[in-house]
């Protein structure tokens, strides 16, 4: 497998009135690995996602996705070159049930009608069933997604992303309040994925799951990414240690 | 007393077409528009001028009404669907205030607040629909067709996306749809099913002035969506049917004096309103949901 990074920040920057939200962002997400943002709040973890989706638009810099551009691109243009990512509220198609919210993301043209015809059709919707029967949810199917308990409903959020075609996917806190038993579960569904040439990065509060999850780790905080290495390293340098609960540099 | 029942179920069956294509923006893409009045209006000047000018068939005047409504639709859609939020309720209220001055003072085209008389007995096949059997037939079988198409549309993918959109326009786009587009059909849609509601009415009533086509009918067809359920397939036209029962319901309670009939309608109107949404917020035949109702 090539080194080349899937995704690659250079001197990326974004600014809210006096808040940095981004501050000259260096960011590589190198293929087929988990890479855990890990930082207090506000250190810019989510608005590093909406600038890599096209939710927000950089003030300065550079994203490239496999090497192109994705400046200038929106959300919608993302996904259709294979980015998926997953909302830290979920962000659910509440009104729709399990079944619904799975198929309705592969269904992407405006008009009336899908491309394919009646087979594509009938293939889309044995694809969704076997993605709901993989994260667990088949007998929720026909449930409105907002009647789910809460891991359900974070099962599906993860279904929804399974089911794409997407190579780089981005997880907002997604197995944050899952039991330990989701929690494996999660887990083996998401390591499970990588050898199908998934890259994944992922936000994360709960050091243990970063642990568990991740092959490397950027640690930001007030926008700036201060360190990104292996978790172990990361995990117990002290000085990054004080920053992440609460003492600050 | 026959006359009366037919008259009173065509006009079920017209404003059955205009809530049912009203509910397809609301209730399944949760677009809330002030102007399908404006819409219903052109539709019925569309009609009678074609009618008196051109032909009288049903399968002409259906057609371009649709059609002219479809795109008067993208005047409002294009600029305010762009951006989320109340912006389309805000563009639809101003077009139905816009329509009504145009309804009312291009006269040499819509005969002003007098209107257009002597609309032509509609034709369909060549025969002339001049009883109310038959026109309540043709109108029963329009909604029918509405209804049909509309609940055939939400249970395609196209549906899918609507609520998708509705329910978090957001992940709807992260997920590669495109709102815009999406909500953009819609809207051309819904008022192109407005139209056939409108070319029905000014053959029903075989005249057309702006007084039917104020903002007061925006919210009347409104109501009867809330008050059937919105996002339901037969909610509406349940709410169709009691909003025009319940005026004739109340006449045939005597001790009523006659001229606070129509002061009684609207203190129920008002009342019943606020206790659905109180008791009742999905509608007489909406799903019940009160997690998410009282959750947020």
């Amino acid at each position: 497998m090539s080194d080349t990074p899937v995704l690659r920040l250079q001197r990326v920057n974004k600014r809210f009135g006096g808040v940095v939200a981004a501050n000259d962002v260096d960011l590589d997400l190198p293929p087929g690995v988990v890479t855990a943002l890990v930082g207090p709040n506000g250190a810019g973890k989510t608005t590093l996602f909406n600038l890599i989706t096209g939710n927000l638009k950089p003030d300065s810099g550079e994203i490239t996705l496999r090497g192109e551009s994705l400046l200038g691109t929106d959300a919608r243009k993302s996904a259709l070159r294979g980015i998926a990512r997953s909302f830290q509220d979920l962000r659910l198609f509440e009104q729709m049930t399990v079944f619904e919210n799975v198929l309705s993301v592969m269904e992407r043209s405006a008009l009336p009608w899908q491309p394919g015809g009646r087979a594509a059709a009938r293939a889309r919707r044995e694809k969704a069933d076997a993605t709901i029967e993989t994260v667990g949810l088949t007998n929720w199917r026909d449930a409105r997604a907002i009647d789910l308990g809460y891991a359900e409903q974070k099962f599906l959020s993860l279904a929804r992303i399974l089911v794409t075609d997407a190579t780089l996917w981005l997880l907002d806190e997604p197995a944050s309040g899952l039991d330990p038993a989701s929690y494996e579960r999660f887990v083996n569904l998401v390591r499970g994925r990588l050898a199908h040439g998934i890259t994944i990065c992922l936000i994360e509060h709960n050091l243990d799951i970063v642990h568990g999850i991740s092959d490397r780790i950027a640690f930001l905080d007030q926008g700036t990414v201060l360190a990104a290495g292996e978790p172990r390293a990361i995990l117990n340098d002290p000085k990054l240690a004080a920053i992440y609960f609460g003492e600050r540099r | 007393m026959q006359g009366y029942i037919l008259n009173l179920l065509i006009l079920v069956s017209i404003s059955g077409i205009l809530a049912t294509s009203l509910n397809f923006i609301i209730g399944y893409a949760g677009i809330y528009s002030m102007a399908h009045a404006a819409f219903f209006g052109v539709a019925a000047y569309t009609g009678a001028l074609v009618a008196m000018h051109v032909s009288t068939s049903l399968l002409v005047t259906i057609p371009i009404a649709m059609a002219v409504c479809a795109a008067l639709s993208l005047v409002i859609s294009l600029p305010s669907l762009r951006v989320r939020g109340d912006y389309f309720v805000v563009a639809s209220l101003g077009l139905q205030m816009i329509a009504f001055t145009v309804f009312s003072e291009w006269k040499e085209v819509t005969g002003g607040i007098g209107g257009l008389t002597g609309v032509p007995v509609a034709t369909l096949f060549g025969f002339r629909l001049a009883s109310l059997e038959s026109f309540f037939l043709v109108a029963l079988t329009c909604l029918a067709l509405v209804v049909l198409i509309i609940y055939t549309l939400v249970h395609t993918s196209f549906g899918r996306s609507l609520k998708a959109i509705r329910d978090n326009e957001v992940a709807a786009a992260t997920f590669g749809k495109n709102p815009i587009v999406i909500k953009t059909i819609a809207v051309a849609i819904s008022t192109a099913f407005c139209g056939v509601a409108g070319v029905l009415y000014a053959f029903h009533i075989s005249f057309v002035n702006p007084e039917s086509f104020t903002v007061d009918q925006s919210v009347f067809i409104m109501s009867m969506i809330i008050i059937g359920g919105t996002g339901t397939v037969f909610g509406p036209i349940l709410g169709a049917l009691i909003i025009h029962l319940l005026p004739a319901g109340l006449t045939y309670l005597t001790f009523l004096p006659a001229r606070d009939l129509a002061s009684l309608q609207q203190i129920i109107y008002g009342a019943a309103m606020v206790l659905l949404m109180i008791y009742w917020p999905s509608g007489l035949i909406g799903r019940a949901n009160v997690k998410d109702t009282w959750a947020k």
